[in-house]
């Protein structure tokens, strides 16, 4: 059972080592970029939000963009240029696999790559600024940061699926997926919105998946609204991404 | 059963036009099937139906007894396919774009290792197994997706053009091999070379606009659809007066010139006599029979005409 989706995501995983240090090296500047200029070049003038640091309340949030993005980016990419510039997926699907297992491979490893890419950045972020945690609150953090890498994944492998000109993909990373991401309060507590918003925008899945995460960084525990949000926007994903392909690949 | 694949009226539509028309066809096990075709024709479509990768509109195919429609798994672990365009793993090495297909066939290492030294052999790969494909020739890549095709050693092997872009070298070593497959292996081809076919095809079939037009070995078409009764004469003098002579002949169809030699299509076999008596034997150097081409053959049924 899956051992097809085991091959391709060993495939994948394959070719993430053999660039594993070019790849790390552009996916650590950019959050660790924003963390230099916004934790510290503006410690002067936010010094805590709701009681934490600055640095310490946008933390949290940078490592899981940086999963999410890079979940959604190797989904969505990976899945384009496997089904379009390459033509694999025809090689895939012209041996015993079926569809269920190139596209539950494909979503896993745009998954790990969230996931390798996330730690790197928070054993960055921890190596080079006083960012300090409690590790009690570690699996809580790291639960979070899997279903909400395993959502943006299904999501990338969905865009990946359904459009066919690359453009696309990058207009609905900066129309869709970045506004998704800035709007959720990574930079700024959510008591900042107009409260006639605030509903809304409680119900976005990212804002899940940064508050969520950052509660459960911060105190060890993830609230339930977010956690019903997270496994639901996951469970919902996944279902569309898989159907999506399924559906791609009868035409 | 004893026939490898089945089309039972199979049709293609892409939305409104129909690239494949109620097309049955049964190829015998261990033979080598040929499929020829001008461009659009829809060879490559027919492919895709029987590799599982496009479902047909109406219709079912069968390989080896194995629905298309109902038992896609089982179609594919029998099958090989080499698509027309080559589409290798440029991210990994020629052998690891072998192992993955293994792997995907539910290989293990200790069967599929000696059986891809073996085909790194064949096509003359074995030295380049550790490198990236693109890095490799056209030929070089297109005979790395034949290898691939082969590695979990498939029941029909379906082969959309392969040796498009090999060298004349390469080319015959892949028929050679296509040979020896003979028997053990069913083969489905489609190809725009005649030589091929003919060298190759224990059977041929001439396709256009989604529909059968001729079908039988080399042999049998060139009989049947060629131009049997053209000769060739050559004129040692007086070449102006004979096309002269040839113009006012009721029985000759077709007359082609170049310098001293003429191409002379007759209307039938029978009327070879009343030539002779008409053009008199002294000035002729030399009379012939033209062979038909499979060529010819190709060009009779599907017309002159470059497809759009
Ligand atoms: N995805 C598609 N959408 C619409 N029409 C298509 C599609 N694929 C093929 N066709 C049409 O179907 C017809 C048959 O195409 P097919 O690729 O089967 O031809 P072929 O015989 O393989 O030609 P060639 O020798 O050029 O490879 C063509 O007219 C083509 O335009
Ligand atoms: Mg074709």
């Amino acid at each position: 059972m899956f051992k097809g989706a085991f091959s391709i995501w060993g495939r994948d995983m394959l070719v993430l080592r053999r660039s594993i240090v070019s790849e790390l090296v552009s996916v650590v500047a950019y959050p660790l970029t924003l963390y230099l200029a916004f934790g510290f070049g503006l410690k002067g003038y936010i010094t805590a939000v709701n009681g934490v640091p600055y640095p310490l309340f946008i933390a949290p949030g940078l490592i899981s963009m940086t999963a999410v993005n890079a979940a959604f980016d190797e989904s969505s990419w990976s899945m384009w240029f496997h089904r379009r510039v390459q033509r694999t997926i025809e090689e895939y699907r012209v041996t015993p696999v079926t569809v269920y297992d190139i596209v539950i491979g494909k979503i896993f490893s745009g998954f790990s790559q969230g996931a390798v890419k996330g730690s790197v950045v928070f054993l960055v972020i921890l190596a080079l600024t006083p960012f300090r945690i409690d590790y009690t609150h570690l699996p809580s953090y790291l639960g979070c940061i899997a279903l909400s890498s395993m959502t943006f994944s299904c999501l990338g492998t969905i865009c990946g699926t359904v459009i066919d000109k690359p453009e696309n993909i990058g207009r609905v990373q900066s129309v869709i997926i970045v506004p998704l991401i800035f709007m959720a309060g990574i930079f700024f507590p959510l008591s900042s919105y107009p409260s006639s918003i605030l509903p809304l925008i409680e119900l976005l899945p990212t804002t899940a998946v940064f508050e969520g995460a950052r509660d459960a960084l911060l105190t060890g525990a993830v609230p339930t609204h977010y956690l019903v949000n997270l496994v639901l926007s996951a469970a919902v994903s996944f279902a569309v991404a898989v159907y999506v392909f399924n559906r791609k690949m009868a035409e | 059963m004893s026939h490898a694949i089945t089309l039972h009226e199979i049709t293609k539509s892409y939305d409104g036009f129909t690239a494949v028309d109620r097309f049955s066809l049964e190829v015998a096990r261990g033979t080598v099937f040929g499929l020829l075709g001008p461009n659009g024709a829809g060879k490559t479509t027919l492919i895709k139906i029987l590799t599982t990768l496009m479902r047909p509109s109406l219709g079912d195919a069968f390989v080896e007894g194995h629905s298309v429609l109902t038992a896609g798994k089982e179609v594919r672990r029998l099958i090989g396919v080499v698509p027309q365009e080559n589409n290798l793993d440029r991210y990994l090495t020629a052998r690891e774009n072998l192992t993955l297909h293994a792997r995907l066939h539910g290989m293990r290492p200790a069967s599929y290792n000696p059986r891809i030294d073996e085909l790194l052999e064949m096509t003359g790969l074995a030295s380049r197994g550790n490198d990236f494909p693109d890095t490799f020739s056209g030929g070089m890549q297109r005979r790395l997706v034949v290898a691939r095709a082969l590695v979990h050693e498939p029941r029909v092997l379906f082969l959309d053009e392969p040796t498009t872009g090999l060298d004349p070298q390469s080319r015959r070593a892949l028929w050679d091999y296509i040979r020896g497959l003979r028997r053990k292996m069913t083969v489905f081809l489609t190809t725009h070379y005649m030589d091929e076919a003919d060298a190759l095809c224990d059977r041929i079939m001439i396709m256009d606009h989604g529909a059968c037009l001729a079908d039988g070995t080399a042999a049998h078409l060139k009989d049947a659809y060629s131009r049997a009764h053209t000769y060739q004469v050559e004129f040692k003098r007086d070449a102006e007066r004979y096309e002269g002579v040839l113009a006012g002949l009721s029985f000759v169809k077709a007359v082609e010139r170049e310098g001293a030699v003429f191409q002379i299509t007759l209307a039938d076999e029978e009327s070879i006599k009343p030539l002779m008596d008409h053009l008199g034997g002294a000035d002729i150097r030399r009379i012939c029979l033209k062979e038909p081409s499979l060529e010819d053959v190709f060009i009779a049924l599907t017309g002159e005409k470059v497809r759009e």
